[in-house]
């Protein structure tokens, strides 16, 4: 409950809002959502809209989830994570790809978003690749929360085609726990879309992409997997390309392997960041990056 | 009035014939001679003056801003009016209130072949390196490079061919340099790290697997044991996952090579093996700790509960003895040492004796084939009980202090006790206990 109380007042209208969703979030953030729960588990939301809209589940609003836009990967945040990969419990976050006979996931996790913002493009993902889990991993807790509900809205305003199932967030910290969540080989393509810059040159360690990350993030990586990296800041565009090159387990992407991905398409068009820079009329860098096979080892 | 500094760390090499010392930011360097008793035959104080490197930044700084400034000012005709330098930088002095800094030494680490001492100082976070002269009687320590680094180093290791120095730092980055040649100038520019963790490293070890492959053990503040390869440090191998809380210490004994032990701030020695990847064994070693806490394990008042009963302590050392199937270690601010049988056919951590010492532990380091050094926080003891030699008797099959070696030991630091460099007051006795600190509390929320 800290996160939503918080310094906030308490009969504010954001306050209320909040604790109204993390109750909703409890009730329904593992739960498989099929038609018949979906009247009860609105409850808690029934404004004038919804009647309106049938049995419609609102979307969150993002003016109630405001927190600040950074937040340090350094310091000792109130994390959960798994202590290894064997010990995280997915089905909790994909009920409908989980085996009602063996308990055990059909699927697992092949795809990641890393600082996934509002999840923008996990939804566009999401039914471009219907058979693939995609995870997103947020370390800001309200913007967590609010792709959290945004999951759950949506699941359940499409329970009857059961799309949406595959994607969900997490909490966390990618940069120091992300070997806790993958095994080796695990991934086939990691998004890095729009992340925070780090101007000053002390605060470079910060960057989500170091030569030191890269060899982690070529671990939880298959052979052939893909880095995606997009950016308005030219800066931070050459400082990613510089590492990734320079990195001897990756190689980049040509322009034209890049105009016929589907997922830099994508990744240029679905994402809060990029339509705000579209907006702007800023620049968009992109750049891709194959995962080679491990050398010889010497 | 001033009393010897307690001793922060030693190591034997060659059988305990040479033993190295830190005090304060001193090395010292003692050979037993035939008769038993220890002479000082080498002594190396780090006296680096912060100032100059001071200055040169503060210059650096000043030359900076007057360029930024530059590039703002212009005349009338619109061309760049470049400012000459009018005063020197001033040197920043820290004020009265400003907390004490202490030039420590920090690791102590002999190669393989015996001819080269690592070390590391605080004073300006360098990795220190020395060549050994046993031949030399009057100061066998020479110092061939002195490196310092961005980020204060916290441990060391050499590889099997004592060619090159691996370093793992404070903010989680480790690098690699040769053990001889120039030091670098401005290592940020010339050299970056060849693996990290996004969190403070604590341990580092080089090894060596059964088919001959090289590998690095790193060990962080976030429960994390990496093994990556060497020198393609860019290919993690793996990660041994178990620890519920921060690492402090690893060791791999010479009589199982494929096996490390790790301790840390949780309840349990873990046995590994590292070339597999599984863990073989567990030791709970918690239970046995907790009648000899005193209140100096009380967690810091912030993160205390409302009956303050809130305890958290750590293994700070963890070593292998070299010669017999036995682990040594010990809880920080106690003055219990832990010696653990292992029984190598079943590949399980079995009995464990523990050995109640005068004072608190500081330092513990193997001494030879059966033996283990031991320093003491000896600070109420008047010139007494540096050291403690702790050997095992193979007829009683009991670990004892080995009295005679000590005895000649301590004898020789009591002679230091009219060197300024090596005596302290009481109150300013360097920081001794600081593992329990890399505790995390998660006391940020958003």
């Amino acid at each position: 409950m800290r996160a939503a109380s918080g310094n906030m007042d308490p009969n504010s209208k954001r306050f209320l809002y909040r604790v109204n969703k993390e109750e909703n979030r409890k009730e329904l953030k593992h739960v498989k959502i099929d038609e018949s729960s979906i009247i009860a588990s609105d409850s808690g939301n029934k404004s004038k809209k919804n009647k309106k809209n049938g049995n419609k589940m609102e979307l969150p609003k993002k003016k109630y989830y405001r927190q600040r836009a950074h937040s340090n990967p350094f310091s000792d945040h109130q994390l959960e994570y798994p202590s290894c990969p064997e010990d995280m419990d997915w089905s909790k976050l994909y009920p409908a790809f989980k085996d009602e006979h063996t308990g055990e996931m059909t699927k697992e996790v092949t795809i990641a978003d890393i600082g996934c913002g509002f999840g923008g493009l996990m939804i566009d993902l999401s039914p471009a690749f219907p058979e693939q889990l995609i995870l997103g991993m947020e370390i800001r807790v309200q913007v967590t929360n609010y792709v959290e509900d945004r999951i759950i809205a949506l699941r359940s305003n499409h329970a009857k085609e059961q799309t949406y199932q595959n994607i969900n967030v997490l909490r966390g910290n990618a940069m120091k726990f992300l070997p806790n969540f993958f095994h080796k080989a695990q991934l086939s393509k990691m998004f890095f879309c729009f992340p925070d810059p780090h101007f000053k040159q002390r605060k470079h360690k910060a960057r989500i992409v170091t030569n030191t990350l890269l060899s982690e993030y070529a671990y939880v990586l298959k052979e052939g997997g893909i880095i995606y990296t997009i950016t308005d800041v030219e800066d931070l565009h050459n400082w990613m390309v510089k590492h990734l090159d320079e990195h001897p387990l990756f190689e980049r992407l040509s322009k034209e392997w890049e105009e016929n991905d589907k997922c830099v398409n994508i990744m240029t068009n679905a994402t809060e960041e990029g339509k705000k820079v579209a907006r702007k009329q800023g620049d968009k860098f992109v750049a891709c990056f194959k995962r080679l096979p491990n050398p010889e080892i010497i | 009035m001033a009393i010897i500094h307690p001793i922060q760390n030693i190591v034997a090499f060659g059988d305990g014939l040479v033993i190295f010392a830190v005090i304060k930011n001193v090395i010292l360097a003692y050979k037993r001679q035939d008769t038993g008793s220890y002479k000082l035959i080498g002594k190396w104080t780090d006296q680096y003056d912060r100032t100059e490197s001071i200055k040169d930044k503060v210059t650096k700084e000043q030359d900076r801003q007057i360029d930024e400034n530059a590039k703002k000012q212009k005349d009338n005709e619109g061309n760049v009016v470049i400012q000459k330098k009018k005063t020197e930088a001033k040197i920043p002095v820290p004020g009265p209130g400003a907390p004490p800094v202490y030039s420590c030494i920090r690791n102590l680490l002999i190669s393989k072949d015996g001819h080269k001492l690592l070390s590391c100082a605080d004073s300006d976070k360098s990795v220190l390196v020395f060549d050994i002269d046993l031949n030399n009687d009057t100061n066998c320590l020479q110092l061939v490079k002195r490196q310092p680094f961005p980020k204060r180093p916290n441990s060391i290791t050499i590889t099997d061919d004592g060619k090159t120095v691996i370093m793992a730092d404070k903010f989680g980055d480790v690098y690699s340099i040769p053990t001889d040649g120039e030091p670098l100038k401005d290592i940020n520019d010339e050299l970056d790290p060849i693996l990290g963790h996004v969190s403070m490293l604590t341990d580092v070890l080089f090894k060596v697997d059964s088919h001959g492959k090289k590998f690095i053990i790193t060990t962080d503040r976030d429960e994390h044991i990496k093994v990556s390869h060497f020198p393609q440090s860019f290919i993690v191998d793996k990660w041994l996952f178990g620890h519920s809380q921060f690492l402090s210490s690893i060791c791999s004994p010479l009589w199982k090579s494929e096996w490390l032990f790790s301790a840390g701030g949780d309840d349990f020695i873990y046995l590994w093996d590292w070339e597999s990847g599984k863990k073989l064994s567990e030791f709970k070693y918690s239970d046995i700790i907790k009648p000899y806490l005193t209140e100096k394990h009380l967690a810091p008042s912030r993160f205390q509960n409302e009956s303050n009963d809130i305890i958290e302590y750590a293994v700070s050392k963890i070593v292998a003895f070299s010669g017999i199937p036995y682990i040594a270690f010990f809880v920080e601010a106690t003055n219990i040492l832990f010696i653990v049988k292992i029984d190598v056919e079943n590949k399980k951590i079995s009995e464990s004796n523990t050995l109640e010492l005068p004072y608190n532990i500081i330092s513990l380091n193997t001494a030879n084939d059966n033996e283990v050094i031991v320093s003491l926080d000896n600070r109420d003891s008047n010139g007494e009980n540096f050291v403690k030699f702790v050997k095992y008797n193979s007829q009683s099959c009991i670990f004892e202090i080995n009295e005679q070696k000590t005895k000649e030991l301590d004898a020789c630091f009591d002679t230091l006790k009219n060197d300024s460099n090596i005596t302290v007051e009481k109150e300013n006795i360097f920081p001794l206990y600081s593992t329990t600190t890399l505790r995390k509390h998660g006391e940020h929320y958003s």
